[in-house]
């Protein structure tokens, strides 16, 4: 186990100056996160904002240890990243709209499978499972297996799935996107419940409502940066707009400009020393 | 407005369907499966695989060319001398090919008329078997027993050992020079008489096999189950590689898979020893189904050409094949799980694994060339190596250092399949990639990292 002498200063979640390039045949080097920095402290819900393509999703599997970071600096519960990825996945649960279920399983041995390869066992692992099934209703459906279930109970399993070790820190990538309203609104109610029960929560999304009513602060990104992140209060303050929506807009068109403007100086220089 | 003339120009039903089936094909030439399995097999991959098979078979020709064989010659006084320059070379006559040495031999005389008669069936074939097996330097591989040496015998026979190589190389090249040396003793013989050489009946040559029923059988099946083997064990592996990899890709179970809280190594691991157990299990039942239906199938087959050889599985032999099949079947899952990986989608992992269980499957039919075996060379040529030990084991005819090399090789090659395989999944362009990965991708992230 690596544990960082002063990762963050207590956070759930730090991540400083975190990059991603991929090399792409048809598009070349793709730079799709230019140096995300975040902190998230346990209790806490922060909300990562921004369009689709912003880098949103990248920065999560970063931290989730899906995807290396190419540079900086990500550490979850004091544990680097890069250094010991094992220990960061047993530390979280992550959910996205790729972490699909084993269609062949039933939830009952879904749960079974990743509480049993997270180190329980016996009594405990059982009870776990029992939890699990109890706290999100699964009774009814948890022996049929995930191919039959509805998209609700689908998504109901695999909340069950990414929480049935209790971690500290829970990563969820546009968790309502898909979902009915029934549905939606059980996963507010759950992110909700993390944050009561102490747990840190990360989570991205395009929806704004669902940032303004959740989260105790917000990050926007934008072309794979951190534009800015705050309470609303303080996104508010630095914009002077009031609602979500056109302090996310102002934002963006800030970093617009200022892209035109570098763009604009980086050729200025560039033909002063053609000449 | 009538059905076909929607517009000003009226479209024939044909005119209409020579345009769809133009837009299908450019749909379909613009697919990679169908690319690849229209153009680059066919011109391509197909034609390099058949040559190397037939180099294989010209090795093997090389090999049987080049081997020595004595050949026991039965002969009366007057004619064996005659017989001895016709059947038998020195090395120094044939530089490209192995020379034939002869040896007289001379059957125990008949004491009675009716042993005489006996004498022309099975006690001459008895006694030839029991010539062909004493062993030893001076041992002939065929005899060859002339017209009128051996009480009743009216025509030439060979006689051989089916199920042995080497005899059956002695019996080629004897029926050979026994058709050359009758052709000339016809054209002498009527030479003599002042006619033309097709008025005289032909000497007839006849083959006999001294080789039991069952060894018969035993060989049939040891040129048949080592490829049967391979082929089982590729197809077992195929449908599991494929579903394991880019069939997860497809189901969106792949990040889920790499969030388990362990060693990527060991999710690697663990899917390569699913598929290896899937190749095992399907090979060990196509066996057990083999041993119920196809003996009995084989038998009747036998029976129905004429022959009448005795074909059995031998469970004994079979089990003695476990460790290297085992082996095998951990080298063919890794590969087929790697290449698999590069898939997007269960079917393009089927279209991407279709030539590569070609490239196990055609070597594996050299344990269907009669002249190839284990040595010390072969043993380190991979499947190949495998079909052949499979073959030797199953005859009994199994020499311990080339059996051993053939482990050894296995094993490396096993391993290096599985690094092979672990590599590339570990790559996340492959772990997630939403498209199948072309072969000039797979070289760049098999290449070693510059930075």
């Amino acid at each position: 186990m690596t544990e960082s002498t002063n990762p963050g200063h207590g956070a759930a979640i730090f991540a400083d100056g975190l990059k991603k390039t991929f090399r792409d045949p048809q598009r070349g080097v793709v730079e799709a996160v230019r140096g995300v920095d975040l902190d998230c402290q346990p209790g806490e819900i922060y909300g990562l904002l921004g369009p689709n393509g912003a880098g949103k999703t990248t920065t999560l599997r970063m931290l989730s240890t899906i995807l290396a970071p190419t540079s900086g600096r990500a550490v979850i519960d004091g544990i680097d990243v890069a250094k010991d990825p094992l220990e960061v996945r047993r530390r979280i649960g992550f959910l996205s709209g790729s972490t699909g279920l084993y269609p062949r399983l039933t939830g009952r041995e879904t749960l079974r499978y990743f509480g049993k390869l997270h180190g329980l066992e016996g009594d405990a692992l059982e009870a776990s499972i029992q939890r699990a099934i109890e706290d999100f209703d699964l009774s009814k459906f948890a022996d049929g297996r995930c191919e039959t279930l509805s998209t609700g109970q689908k998504q109901r399993v695999s909340i069950a799935r990414a929480v049935v070790h209790d971690p500290p820190v829970l990563i969820l990538d546009e968790p309502t996107t898909g979902l009915d309203i029934m549905a939606s609104s059980d996963m507010i109610k759950f992110i909700e419940s993390r944050r009561e029960a102490g747990r840190c929560v990360l989570f991205s999304t395009h929806i704004l409502s669902e940032a303004e009513r959740l989260c105790d602060r917000i990050g926007v990104v934008y072309s794979g940066r951190m534009l800015a992140h705050g309470t609303l209060d303080e996104l508010r303050a630095d914009t002077g707009k009031e609602w979500l929506e056109d302090v996310f807009l102002a934002l963006v068109q800030r970093a617009d400009a200022e892209a035109v403007v570098t763009a604009a100086g980086a050729s200025a220089s560039s033909g002063e020393s053609d000449a | 407005m009538a059905e076909g003339t929607l517009g000003p120009v009226s479209l024939s039903v044909f005119g209409a369907a020579l345009k769809v089936a133009a837009k299908e094909l450019l749909e379909s030439f613009r697919d990679r499966q169908t690319l690849l399995y229209t153009f680059v097999l066919p011109v391509c991959m197909y034609p390099a695989l058949f040559w190397v098979m037939v180099q294989g078979v010209l090795v093997v020709q090389g090999q049987k060319n080049a081997r020595d064989v004595t050949v026991g010659i039965v002969a009366e006084d007057s004619t064996f001398e005659e017989a001895r320059l016709a059947l038998g070379t020195e090395d120094d006559e044939e530089p490209s090919g192995g020379a034939v040495a002869t040896v007289r031999l001379t059957p125990e005389p008949a004491a009675d008329e009716a042993e005489r008669q006996a004498q022309m069936q099975a006690q001459m074939q008895a006694q030839m078997q029991a010539l062909l097996e004493q062993g030893g330097d001076d041992a002939p591989d065929a005899i060859v027993v002339l017209p009128g040496a051996v009480a009743g015998t009216e025509v030439a026979r060979v006689y051989f050992d089916s199920t042995n190589s080497r005899s059956e190389i002695a019996r080629e090249r004897a029926l050979v020079s026994l058709a050359s040396w009758a052709d000339d003793l016809r054209t002498k013989a009527a030479d003599e008489r002042g006619i033309d050489p097709e008025a005289l009946d032909p000497i007839v040559v006849r083959s006999n096999s001294v080789a039991e029923k069952k060894d018969e059988g035993a060989l049939l099946l040891s040129l048949m189950l080592p490829m049967l083997l391979v082929i089982m064990s590729v197809l077992g592996a195929f449908f599991p590689a494929v579903d394991l990899t880019a069939g997860e890709k497809e189901r969106g179970t792949a990040e889920t898979t790499m969030l388990l809280p362990v060693p990527r190594t060991a999710v690697h691991l663990g899917k390569i020893l699913a598929v290896s157990t899937s190749a095992m299990i399907a090979t060990a039942l196509n066996l057990l189904a083999l041993g119920l239906s196809a003996g009995h199938l084989l038998d009747q087959l036998s029976g129905a050409s004429g022959g009448s050889m005795v074909v059995q599985l031998p469970v004994g032999a079979l089990m003695s094949v476990l460790p290297l099949a085992v082996l095998f079947a951990f080298f063919v899952s890794a590969m087929l799980t790697g290449v698999a990986s590069l898939a997007a989608s269960f079917k393009e992992g089927q279209a991407l694994l279709g030539p590569v269980q070609m490239v196990f499957i055609l070597p594996a039919m050299a344990a269907t060339l009669p002249g190839l075996t284990l040595n010390t060379t072969t043993a380190w040529i991979p499947v190949v190596n495998v079909a052949l030990a499979f073959r030797a084991m199953l005859v009994g005819d199994v020499q311990a250092l080339p059996l051993a090399i053939c482990a050894l090789a296995l094993f490396g090659a096993a391993l290096l399949a599985i690094w092979f395989s672990i590599r590339l999944r570990s790559n996340e362009q492959v772990a997630l990639a939403g498209e199948t990965l072309s072969l000039g991708k797979l070289f760049s992230l098999l290449a070693p990292s510059k930075s």
